[in-house]
């Protein structure tokens, strides 16, 4: 609870720091300290100190499970406001405002990882959702950044009608938004629940962009400014896909017969277009967009296989996903050129990002000693666990091997093609957090357990 | 001596660290340090080995643990190294090799810039680091890891010279082939975990029995694709004399010593696995015997001195396939080990030759070398002879063993069955087609007249002491290193190479073939070796360039005999061999490889145009997906 | 009048909602329709709020158990569930007219056709 309360009184503190504070410097030095203070009361709480003891009715329950998750997204938006704060800036005028929507973003990402309600469900999608309206919309003056944020938005409140009509059926088959509640029934499933159970397999699929639902994903992703893209292909989708595993974990446990078939389509689905689609891009920003999609069905294979182990997986998949996305990103906003052309010749005028993107491209591809490489290893192992389609797991590896020729094309360009980059100016701050982030790909791929021991203490 | 495992990890972490001094401070550091670094952590990995080796002889193996690297549920994956008979054989021959390898190469890239040099000895480094976790670890997993790690090091390597367009794409062509290997090893790692709930050898190996006659089939039949991948096997094999495109040492170390070899390690390891299906190891066998037989009749026609040298490590490679593919497992092990001799002594000396001709590759316009490189020539010559198989070189005794275990297969009670004297009849041929061409290799490059330019005549010069160094070493070792397995038909007891490795790997219950039968074989296969040796010289020591000779000189050369052989055996020969390049090659392996890329391709476009931009498709699309997903779920299930 | 017939209704509702959203081009109609769909929920969540209450009420009327406060309120949460969803429909549709009017601001409309710089 200590997190939730903290983080909605940030976001306010952002807004008057915008009119108190006279420089943009200062703002992001009030981001980074709330984010840091985020951070320690949320670790403080996870070793037993809760400041903030406030009656839920039993719709929000903090267990390990949620608190580590968002231990892991603090961590990873501290480190993307260390790189990326800076360059939001570019964006617009509104810098302060910008920062206080990530906050309330932030806000909603604890009470989706969180919900023992659907009620919270709903609220904390909603409270993700509309800032990450306004944030792609934030260009004014740039037609892609209207044509996503439009785009996004109208999608959006689409799959927002289809979340609460399914809220709403199993409301009327339950006659509650309990999750425990909703799992709870005698003899077979109401048609009325399962109805409800398919719809919000739909928006949730949606809000994690899988297949046949992702399709604002590439365009929204591509149009946003790149800074937020950056924290809504990173951040946001882990934060969903906790909430959605935790839904169909602990409301849906008992209808898994129902949605096992589903989900194993929508995650070959996903997986094929995802990777297939992204070897054809010209834009390194629109082929990590594709990307996005690709890792999402990884992804979705810890919901089909919905074991123990695949909900240890998903956390060491999101945080091996989110930070080596963030390190990507944040070399890609220095880029003035998005195009793999772009990227030709990189490695000779900035060696230590180049070698920084390498490792995080090579975590995204899956190869050994990388924290990409064991996540994909647990949720195929946790898929395995299931006992059952083994063709699901041979056409998930197919499938990272195709993944490999599209991550490699921006290593290719890098180290092995000669090209005019336009000179960039980076901090050695920026380098040494880049520097970070890669050791924490690597250390995670060495040693996942200093992550995963802290899911059971 | 116990605890001397205690320090094990050692070997590889030291590479590690060479890599990462060299890489990160390759602007500080003179070219000096940089070899210094780079040869000394390999050097002390070697002393290492050698003490494990010694530990394991006397019988102290073992697996130590280090952490738990993957628990999944019922699933543990320690990261645990295992020290054995095979594995501690390997270590020698990969730090020993990549030791002498190193030495040659801080002389041999002596005009690179110091940043280039260093970023060569990091990428040199790193590779021996992922062939020793290769080859340490104690599960598929880790071995998994390594052999990602050799992959993207050939990768970087081959690519090394990045200016070039073509050396890119034979850094593609690597990195997708073996991919396409690492694959199918990975998908055999899942099946492996499905059917038998465990990726440690120790585990895996006592759960084989259990397992069922398919699935076994199956886990052999991906490892094997995998491992055709990394040994450049039939269709796979494409990328290995297009990888010839990195420098000469990384050449010896990667494509001939050892990163090839890990395929046969890993079968090699899967012994007991094999043993359970009788048509993996037929496929093994045809794949290994196809592969050595196309790979020897391509090099025939080649001019190239290291695409030579390419194809005929592709064709010995098959050799070493059809062992394991006839449960010869330590024949094959044994031919590794003696082709990492001679292999790295050939291509290193081929080397020395390029240095010498300034960095011409074409023997059309080498010739006479002979008296002017002296050593080269002389430790050439001996990996020539070595590979040709004549005894007692190296060569000849590991040829012999597979050569014997072909025949022997399927063998009842002293008689030979028809598989077994096929097999053996072609292995026969592609040892002496492998005599053939590097014979003629040797004798265009090293006698005859100079063909070069007057400014290469001018430069040829012996290459200095790191160079030759190791060329000498390695040529002793093509000399002897056979010795450790002689047939107990000449010497009883001799053969203490498969006494060495009987612990891990299963011995074929086997007739043995009467001595008088053995040494007969062995002095058919010699004398036929000799003859095509003279056959070669004949043909070869003269040779001059077809277009440079002209009508009237070919009249003044008397040797019919010549044209006989031309005619007959040579041209036909020739043709084929350049109808496999052309047509095989070119057609089936790549039309292959570009038949899957354009098919993505084409799906891919189609994928593309869902993506319209248009909210409203959006809408319909998702809508339309609603309405199927609900007709699934409501109507077409039971 | 029995749960079945608001059930009907509301899917109704949703539906039209959802085929407005389909054949549309206006920007803003788009978004009504919308609107729509989630009108249609909350309808559907009052009546089976009021069915839930009348359940629960007449299951302890039949078993002569007292009519306690709790029994009284069940079903009051679908209710509550209803304003949340107004205030976020509310916050939706400030942002969504904002959107909408930056649109027409740079390209003078709010036909969603002209949307298609961003594709493939």
């Amino acid at each position: 609870m200590n997190a939730l309360v903290i983080s909605a009184v940030l976001g306010v503190v952002m807004m008057f720091s915008g009119i108190l504070l006279k420089q943009k410097s200062a703002v992001r030095n009030v981001a980074i300290a709330g984010m840091v203070l985020l951070l320690i009361v949320n670790v403080l709480e996870l070793c037993g100190n809760v400041f903030f003891n406030i009656d839920s009715k039993g719709m929000i329950e903090f267990d390990r499970f949620a608190l580590l998750f968002n231990t892991i997204v603090y961590v990873s938006a501290i480190l993307y406001l260390l790189l990326s704060a800076r360059d939001m800036e570019k964006v617009g005028v509104n810098y302060a405002e910008y920062l206080a929507l990530i906050f309330f973003i932030l806000c909603g990402i604890t009470l989706t990882s969180s919900f023992r309600s659907l009620l919270i469900l709903f609220l904390g999608i909603e409270i993700i959702s509309i800032p990450l309206y306004i944030l792609t919309g934030s260009d004014k003056r740039n037609l892609k950044s209207n044509e996503a944020s439009l785009k996004y938005f109208l999608l959006g409140a689409f799959s927002t009608g289809l979340m609460l009509m399914g809220i709403a059926l199993i409301y009327g088959a339950q006659g509650s938004f309990d999750t425990t509640r909703v799992s709870s029934f005698q003899g077979t499933a109401s048609p009325l629940l399962v109805a409800g159970m398919v719809l919000l397999l739909f928006s949730m699929a949606f809000k994690v962009s899988a297949a046949p639902f992702h399709f604002w994903t590439p365009d929204v992703y591509d149009g946003a400014p790149t800074v937020f893209t950056s924290f809504m292909a990173t951040i946001v989708k882990a934060a969903v896909f906790i909430a959605f595993i935790r839904l169909f974990d602990e409301a849906f446990g008992t209808l898994q017969s129902q949605w096992q078939l589903l989900i194993a389509i929508i995650t070959v689905a996903t997986l094929f277009i995802g990777n297939i689609t992204a070897v054809f891009q010209q834009s390194v920003k629109r082929m990590l967009a594709y990307s996005s999609i690709a890792q999402a069905g990884f992804m979705m294979l810890a919901l089909y296989a919905m074991n123990a182990d695949a909900k240890e997986g998903l956390l060491l998949y999101v945080t091996a996903y989110s930070l080596a996305t963030i390190g990507i990103f944040a070399v890609l906003i220095k880029m003035k050129d998005y195009t793999f052309e772009g990227f030709n010749g990189f490695a000779k005028q900035q060696p230590l990002l180049a070698a920084t993107t390498t490792i995080c491209l090579l975590s995204l591809a899956g190869i050994p000693l990388t924290a990409g490489f064991l996540s994909k290893f647990y949720m195929l192992k946790a898929a395995l666990g299931t006992g059952k389609h083994l063709w699901l797991v041979i056409f998930a590896v197919l499938m990272a091997a195709v993944s490999v020729y599209y991550y490699f094309r921006v290593i290719q360009a890098m180290y092995f093609k000669d090209g005019e980059v336009q000179k960039i100016d980076v901090s050695p701050a920026f380098k040494w957090t880049l520097v970070v982030v890669t050791a924490l790909v690597v250390l995670l791929g060495v040693f996942p357990n200093l992550l995963l021991n802290w899911y059971y203490f | 001596m116990k605890n001397a495992l205690n320090i094990v990890y050692l070997i590889p972490l030291l590479p590690l660290v060479g890599f990462l001094i060299n890489g990160l401070l390759r602007k500080h550091l003179s070219k000096s340090m940089i070899s210094v670094v780079g040869c000394g952590t390999i050097l002390v990995s070697f002393a290492l080995s050698i003490v494990m080796f010694l530990q394991v002889k006397n019988g102290d193996g073992g697996t130590i643990e280090y952490f738990n690297f993957i628990s999944v549920g019922e699933l543990t994956i320690p990261f645990a190294f295992q020290i054995d008979q095979l594995s501690s054989l390997f270590l020698l021959i990969i730090t020993g090799v990549g030791f002498l390898i190193h030495v040659y190469s801080t002389s041999y890239m002596q005009e690179e810039k110091p940043e280039h040099f260093g970023r060569y000895f990091s990428y040199l480094n790193l590779f021996v680091f992922s062939m020793l976790l290769l080859v340490m670890g104690a599960n598929y997993v880790i071995m998994f890891i390594g052999w990602e790690g050799v992959g993207l090091c050939s990768y970087l390597l081959i690519g090394y010279w990045f200016k070039n367009n073509e050396y890119n794409k034979a850094a593609n062509k690597a990195f997708v082939m073996n991919r396409i290997g690492d694959l199918a090893f990975l998908i055999a790692i899942f099946w492996i975990i499905a059917k038998t709930g465990g990726v440690n050898y120790g585990e895996v190996f006592a759960f084989a029995p259990k397992l069922s006659g398919t699935d076994a089939t199956i886990i052999t039949l991906l490892l094997f694709v995998g491992a055709a991948g990394k040994s450049a096997q039939i269709p796979l094999y494409t990328w290995l004399p297009d990888a010839m495109a990195g420098p000469t040492p990384v050449s010896a170390l990667i494509h001939a010593a050892t990163m090839v070899t890990a395929g046969i390690y890993m079968i090699a390891r899967s012994n007991v696995l094999y043993s359970l299906s009788e048509v993996s190891m037929n496929v093994v066998a045809i794949v290994g015997l196809a592969t050595a037989l196309l790979a020897a009749t391509i090099a025939l026609k080649q001019n190239d001195i290291k695409k030579v040298l390419a194809y005929s490590t592709v064709s010995q490679l098959g050799y070493m396939f059809l062992a394991l593919g006839v449960g010869a497992y330590s024949a094959g092990v044994f031919h590794v080990m003696t082709h990492a001799f001679f292999k790295a002594l050939l291509f290193l000396a081929a080397g020395s030759v390029i240095h010498a001709m300034s960095g011409e590759q074409d023997i059309r316009n080498m010739g006479g070398l002979s008296k002017k490189i002296r050593i080269t020539f002389i430790t050439f010559l001996i990996g020539c002879i070595a590979i040709a198989g004549i005894p007692p070189f190296s060569g000849f005794f590991s040829k012999d063993a597979i050569l014997l275990n072909a025949l022997l297969v399927d063998s009842h009670d002293g008689s030979f069955s028809i598989k077994g004297i096929i097999l053996y009849g072609v292995a026969l041929f592609t040892a002496l087609l492998t005599a053939f061409y590097m014979f003629r290799l040797l004798f265009i490059t090293f006698s005859g007249t100079f063909r070069g330019t007057e400014e290469q005549k001018h430069h040829i010069h012996e290459s200095p002491a790191p160079m030759t160094i190791p060329l000498i070493i390695l040529a002793v070792l093509s000399i002897i290193g056979g010795l450790i397995g002689i047939p107990d038909a000449i010497v009883k007891g001799g053969d203490k190479f498969t006494e060495f490795l009987s612990p891990v790997i299963a011995q074929r219950a086997g007739h043995p073939v009467s001595h008088s039968t053995e040494y007969m074989l062995m002095g058919l296969s010699t004398v036929l070796v000799g003859i095509t040796i003279i056959v070669a010289w004949r043909q070869y020591r003269n040779y001059k360039r077809k277009e440079a000779t002209g009508f009237a000189k070919v009249l003044e050369d008397k040797w019919y005999v010549d044209e006989f052989y031309e005619k007959i055996i040579v041209k036909p020969l020739h043709n084929f061999g350049g109808f496999l390049k052309n047509v095989f090659e070119k057609l089936v392996v790549d039309g292959l490889v570009n038949g899957v890329g354009r098919m993505v391709n084409y799906g891919g476009r189609q994928f593309r145009l869902l993506q319209s931009g248009q909210v409203g498709s959006y809408v319909l699309l998702m809508v339309l997906s609603m309405v199927i997903i609900f007709l699934v779920q409501f109507f077409l299930r039971k | 009048m029995p749960i079945t017939h608001y059930i009907i209704l509301s899917l109704a509702l949703f539906s039209i909602g959802i085929v407005g959203v389909l054949t549309r081009r206006n920007a803003i109609i788009i978004f009504m329709c919308i609107e729509l769909m989630l009108n249609a929920v909350n309808l559907l969540l009052v009546a089976f709020s009021k069915m839930h209450n009348y359940a629960a009420i007449k299951a302890a009327a039949d078993q002569k158990l007292p009519i306690t406060e709790a029994i009284l309120n069940t079903g009051s949460e679908g209710q509550i569930f209803v304003f949340f969803i107004m205030v976020v429909a509310a916050a939706e549709v400030t942002v969504g007219l904002a959107i909408i009017v930056m649109m027409y601001r740079n390209i003078h409309s709010v036909d969603v056709n002209f949307l298609n710089r961003l594709k493939h």
